[in-house]
């Protein structure tokens, strides 16, 4: 046997207790000591916080609370699987149903009950191995060195054999789309069409096509793909984004709507579908989906507040305004202590009660939310506090609202989708012109401060040019060129003194998030390769 | 017509629905009988053994009998990706290790470890099962199971050492369900499935399919399955 039991930290989370004895047994008959049981999802998280596990066998169907895709979100959200650790999903079926619900949380395997000893066995051993040999690549992911991860995949590639050498170029390219090379991604995928037809290989050159911008192209690889394979719902979602961003939001609607039907189960999709269906004032579809995400929500931990006050919205549009008004009991209902659930429910109330007319039952529920916001300000979701802005613009607090919109289009104004959302609500409701000139305001202050950096830089003063950059990155930490400029006077600081593990530190966690910030590939892997270089340099 | 009334209990979405709740049942029978297996492990009671063996048959029939459904309501959706053809052996045989501890058949496995194939492998592995089971059933004491690389294709082989296949599973076009045999109860619906589903796997200009004969390198019958 490959594996040895003893030293393995094991969780079993299975509702049955005879089955969690069956499945104890065996695992003690091969030697295992370490094992904790949970009979539902709670506990099991609650285990997981106390001990770092490196077997998790967890049944999809618990009987009460969270299933065991929620259990797994939650853990990978919380962090409290460590990255070599086994989660593998015992399910009653081989329904392509349930297996497909799965949208970005996929266990690392599947086991059908019932099973044999050896079935169970034969299951840990393969993921044990398959891990243990992608342990490299994992660790780099999971300190955000996708760069280094790349490397070690190529390393790998060049060691191995046949085996795992699609699953390794699987990653790959899945890796260079992360930074944003979208070309060796679709050399890679063009490769392996080449040589076979598989479908993820297909939809990643509908990815490539899309990050490139060729939302047409993209739109029909994934038409085609889903015409050949009915139910492969990545493509459906990938749809859905190509044509969001053509701003043909009926066709993405339809599509996330087909997609939804076939995973009804995957709250990421039913919060979509109803915001989608909200936009574009579908209200029945809307209603539909904010119930669905509120009933999935409430084991899940993508639960939000935001579902209540969305299907309450909806129900004011289509004037059922008692309706709302049980949204919002349930909604104080469900969140307690949580500022953003009570700025909600403050405004909503506010809203019901403008429109019953009953001024001053809105005027009250108004200050409260008023109030809110200016105790909890920017520890509030970017989007909720948009939503404030033009609250308060509508009740006559200009100057509030004026200080959230710099705020806000300060600290996102290299986030195209959100700035997009920012200056749609300004034109409607406060006037035309008002966030341009916003905008306009903030770009030059930018380039004020980055100016003023890159002139002390070139003075030779890289202290102060670090401090004007560090000052604005505390102010604006998703700016992508005082990002990018910060990167380049650490690494030439450096450079020109002597090797500091410390800075090099810095500047490879700055690296990590520019790649989360998502700028391209040709501005960031120049400067991964200087930092490459430096540190090679530095351990001769 | 005299018969409409009849005909409109719509018997093809009946069965499925009947499908589903034997298919559930089972799934509880078949947990219940791990449970109870566990329970008196260290005896050996033949029985669960072969409890177990009927249990996996039936579910095997059922899952295919679904499959099939949505093949020809053009509902299934295949899910095509690179496999170890050892590792989808190795499953098949870890599925029969209980009834294989019995110690009366012997299950032999044969396959390079670096093989590997392009299917789906839900219902290639549900194809081979049935197969094997059915090989167990005939077999005096061997099953042999093997996967090799023949030109363009990969080939899974059943071979055992059973007196072989009756005249009308052999040769014969397993594109259509062959006549129920019914004094010896073959149905040759394992046969059937496993064509169709090969069918489903095309490669360039090479599409899958099964063949069965007699030449065993134990005498008995052997099963073919052609993946391109």
């Amino acid at each position: 046997m490959a594996i040895n039991l003893t030293s393995k930290k094991i969780l079993v989370v299975e509702d049955q207790a005879i089955m969690r004895e069956t499945i104890k047994h065996i695992l003690g008959a091969f030697g295992a000591r370490f094992i904790v049981e949970a009979e539902n999802g709670i506990n099991a998280i609650t285990a997981m916080r106390i001990d770092k596990f490196d077997i998790v066998l967890c049944d999809y169907n618990l009987l009460r609370g969270k299933n065991g895709q929620q259990v797994l979100e939650e853990a990978r959200f919380l962090k409290l699987l460590p990255v070599s650790a086994i989660f593998i999903m015992v399910t009653c079926e081989q329904s392509q149903e349930m297996v497909l619900t799965a949208l970005d949380n996929k266990p690392d395997d599947y086991l059908i009950k019932p099973f044999n000893r050896q079935q169970l066995l034969s299951r840990i051993e393969r993921c044990h191995a398959r891990k243990k040999y992608l342990a490299s690549i994992e660790n780099e992911i999971d300190n955000g060195n996708i760069y280094q991860a790349i490397y070690n995949c190529e390393k790998l590639l060049q060691l191995d054999g046949k085996k795992m050498r699609l699953q390794l170029l699987k990653m790959q390219a899945e890796l260079t789309l992360k930074v944003g090379d979208f070309k060796t991604a679709e050399e890679i995928y063009q490769d392996i069409l080449h040589e076979r037809e598989l479908p993820w290989a297909r939809m990643g050159l509908g990815i490539v096509a899309f990050f490139l911008g060729y939302y047409d192209q993209a739109i029909k690889i994934f038409q085609d793909l889903i015409e050949q394979y009915p139910v492969m719902l990545e493509a459906y979602d990938w749809l859905v984004k190509a044509q969001e961003s053509l701003g043909n939001d009926e066709h993405a609607l339809s599509s996330l709507n087909s997609a939804v039907l076939l995973s009804p189960q995957s709250i990421l999709r039913q919060k979509k579908l109803a915001a989608l269906a909200d936009k574009t004032d579908n209200l029945s579809l809307a209603k539909k989906a904010y119930t669905a995400t509120i009933k999935l929500g409430k084991n899940s931990i993508h639960r939000s507040s935001g579902d209540y006050s969305g299907l309450a919205n909806v129900y004011l549009k289509s004037n059922a305004a008692s309706e709302a008004l049980k949204v919002l009991y349930e909604l104080n209902q469900q969140f307690h202590n949580d500022p953003e659930a009570k700025i909600r429910a403050a405004l909503l109330e506010t809203e019901i009660h403008q429109t019953k007319g009953n001024k001053a039952l809105a005027q009250q529920a108004y200050n409260k939310a008023f109030k809110l916001s200016e105790q909890f300000n920017r520890q509030i979701s970017r989007e909720l506090r948009l939503e404030m802005a033009k609250v308060f613009h509508l009740n006559g607090n200009g100057e509030i609202c004026d200080e959230i919109l710099n705020d806000l289009v300060k600290t996102n104004i290299d986030d195209k989708a959100f700035i997009k959302n920012l200056v749609t609500m300004c034109d409607a409701v406060i006037g035309e012109n008002y966030a341009e000139t916003l905008i306009q305001h903030i770009k030059k202050e930018l380039v004020d401060i980055n100016n003023k950096g890159v002139g002390l830089f070139q003075e030779g003063n890289i202290k102060e040019a670090l401090a004007v950059f560090e000052k604005a990155i505390i102010k604006m930490p998703d700016n992508h060129t005082i990002l990018l400029n910060m990167i380049k006077i650490i690494i030439h600081d450096i450079k020109t003194s002597k090797p500091d593990p410390e800075k090099i530190m810095s500047a490879q966690s700055y690296i990590n998030r520019a790649i989360q910030l998502g700028i391209p590939h040709n501005q960031i892997s120049g400067l991964q390769t200087e930092l490459d270089t430096i540190q090679y340099k530095s351990h001769q | 017509m005299s018969n409409t009334s009849m005909l409109s209990i719509n018997f093809p979405s009946l069965l499925t629905s009947s499908v589903h709740d034997i298919k559930n049942s089972l799934r509880v029978l078949r947990t219940l009988h791990a449970q109870l297996e566990s329970i008196y492990q260290d005896k050996k009671h033949i029985e669960f053994k072969q409890l177990e063996f009927e249990a996996n048959r039936m579910n095997n029939s059922l899952m295919q009998l679904l499959t099939l459904y949505k093949i020809d309501f053009a509902q299934y959706s295949l899910t095509i990706d690179e496999h170890s053809a050892s590792e989808l052996l190795e499953d098949i045989v870890n599925q029969h290790s209980t009834l294989l501890s019995l110690g009366d058949i012997q299950l032999i496995m044969e396959c390079d470890s670096d093989l590997l194939c392009y299917c789906d492998s839900t219902l290639i592995s549900n194809a081979l099962c049935t197969l094997v089971n059915n090989a167990q059933r005939y077999c005096l004491s061997k099953v042999l199971l093997s996967a090799t690389q023949e030109d363009d294709y990969v080939v899974f082989c059943i071979e055992d050492d059973s007196s072989g296949y009756p005249e009308n599973l052999l040769t014969s076009d397993c594109k259509k369900l062959p006549e129920l045999d019914m004094t010896t109860g073959n149905t040759g619906l394992g046969l059937f499935f496993a064509e169709t589903v090969a069918q489903l796997h095309v490669q360039a200009d090479k599409q899958g399919f099964i063949m069965t004969d007699n030449n065993s390198r134990f005498g008995g019958s052997r099963f073919k399955l052609y993946l391109p």
